[in-house]
């Protein structure tokens, strides 16, 4: 886990009917029919809070190492999104408090590290900022 | 929807026939629809020239896969179509047939469903360019299991009463022999294998392969061709909804079904708690008890305890999901939701046997599909 300056996520408004969403749309505003010309980037603060989460015990996929746990995260900002949550889960439940994180996952053919953004508890990340 | 035709000329069910589901085999998607579309033909008690029309719900095996199969049938040189809505195909199938008949274009129309898995599902929406924060994260039984924990932390209710769900519907399996899963189970096995999140692996549909078909009529055609008459189930209302926007954290999939549902019970002038039988899409156990809701049947956060309670057993209130359902009968994608009107169709005739639910006058179908669809169809013994 990497602790920075905060994160923030970018997500687009619509200009015609202001609807703030992530992630961010090529194509088109799902309200209203704005065309993606029309849609501007947003920055939205990679804070938020658990709405659900599981631990995932088997995935088809065996790059992804099992147990892992995924949450929806409606973020103080208005859209919600589907997340990794790492860290100390111990406490994590519907209604924790968590912040946006950055995992590396990996290097790219350049040899340059790959972050990947994840979820923790808040609660948990402020112990580990002031220990 | 501007006008119900299945209101104003009478649409009846008046044949059904499967090939069982079961895990994917040599058997080819021919002998598999087939065996479905024969059987259906000699249930109804009429020969394939009397077919005017055919709609072959399947999303796997791509195109043109319908007039090579129905062919063995006689070239008679009838329109066909193969209808692919995801997991709704066989849905929308017998939509399109009862709309057909209902407009008084035909008289007689095979809906059908045919499948067979490939490696993966080839779902387009992961080709639609729009990357996402989970990446490969969160698949089918992921979202179910997050809706799960949201469920049970909204209602307090506890994994064990929502695998509830999957200990019923195994038990109807097991009278079905139509069923890839036809054994009951404890609620030991039930809650063994995790998946995901609450999920385990008797909690999730199994994708294998199968057939279901029903030849749907007119009232016309039933005095033409002497069908027998106290055997056709009629169709009261089929109505098919895309997902809209919804609230942040709201539930997407229980929103979708009750406005699907709501029209389709309006259409039909039928109060959802009449409802004897039903199938519902219960692909994961926790979808049983959001649906049941949103459908309309008990209130929210009721479900858990009324299916604990054995209210939605076979001989409860309704009977959810006689067949076994999507958990246990199967979820072979294209056949599904023709099934599921056969299933109906059996159930309102009294001829389920072991797994009647008595006196059953009105049924319902549900499903829903990624994309995200939802269609549902009301049937009146
Ligand atoms: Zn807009």
């Amino acid at each position: 886990m990497q602790i920075g300056p905060p994160i923030v996520i970018v997500g687009h408004r619509c200009t015609r009917c202001e609807r703030v969403a992530f992630p961010p749309d090529p194509y088109g505003c799902e309200q209203c029919g704005a065309e993606a010309d029309q849609l501007e980037p947003v920055e939205l603060s990679a804070r938020g809070r658990i709405h659900s989460l599981a631990t995932v015990h088997r995935h088809h996929d065996d790059a992804m190492e099992t147990p892992f746990t995924v949450a929806t995260i409606v973020l103080d900002d208005g859209p919600s999104v589907k997340a990794v949550l790492i860290g100390d889960l111990a406490e994590a439940a519907v209604g924790t408090d968590v912040v946006g994180v950055t995992e590396a996952t990996g290097h790219d053919d350049d040899g340059i590290e790959l972050l990947d953004l994840r979820f923790t508890p808040a609660g948990a990340l402020s112990e580990a900022v002031t220990s | 929807m501007s006008r119900n035709l299945l209101a104003e000329r009478e649409t009846f069910v008046v044949g059904i026939g499967f090939h069982q589901y079961q895990r994917k085999s040599k058997t080819t998607y021919v002998t598999l629809g087939l065996t479905a579309a024969r059987a259906a033909l000699a249930d109804a008690g009429i020969e394939w020239t009397d077919v005017e029309s055919a709609y072959n719900g399947t999303a796997l095996l791509g195109m043109g896969s319908s007039r090579i199969m129905l062919s063995r049938l006689g070239s008679t040189g009838i329109p066909m179509a193969q209808v692919e809505n995801a997991s709704a195909s066989g849905s929308t199938a017998v939509a399109q047939a009862c709309m057909e008949v209902a407009s008084g274009q035909s008289d007689v129309v095979l809906a059908m469903g045919v499948d067979k898995p490939r490696g993966g599902l080839g779902a387009a929406p992961g080709q639609a360019g729009i990357e996402n924060l989970e990446g490969g994260t969160i698949v089918p039984f992921t979202h179910f299991a997050l809706l799960a924990s949201e469920y049970m932390s909204a209602h307090g209710v506890s994994a064990e009463e929502v695998a509830a769900v999957a200990l019923k519907n195994h038990r109807n399996g097991a009278h079905n022999p139509y069923a890839q899963r036809q054994k009951v189970r404890t609620m030991e096995e039930i809650m063994a294998e995790p998946i995901s999140g609450s999920m385990t692996r008797l909690q999730c549909c199994p994708v294998g392969e199968g057939a279901a078909a029903v030849i749907v009529a007119s009232g016309e055609a039933i005095e033409r061709l002497g069908i027998d008459r106290t055997r056709a189930v009629r169709v009261l209302s089929s109505v098919t909804r895309t997902e809209r926007l919804y609230g942040p954290g709201e539930g997407i999939d229980a929103a979708l079904t009750a406005e699907t549902a709501g029209l389709a019970f309006d259409a039909a002038s039928v109060d959802p708690k009449e409802v004897d039988v039903l199938e519902v899409h219960d692909a994961f156990s926790i979808e049983e008890l959001l649906y049941t809701e949103a459908l309309g049947l008990c209130a929210p956060g009721e479900a858990a305890s009324l299916v604990a309670s054995g209210q939605f057993d076979l001989g409860g209130r309704c009977a959810l999901s006689p067949s076994g359902g999507l958990l246990a009968m199967g979820h072979p994608i294209g056949p599904t939701g023709t099934g599921q009107v056969a299933e109906i169709t059996r159930q309102l005739r009294g001829e389920a046997g072991e797994r009647q639910q008595p006196n059953a006058k009105i049924g319902a179908a549900h499903m829903v599909g990624i994309g995200a669809v939802c269609v549902v169809h009301v049937l009146q013994a």
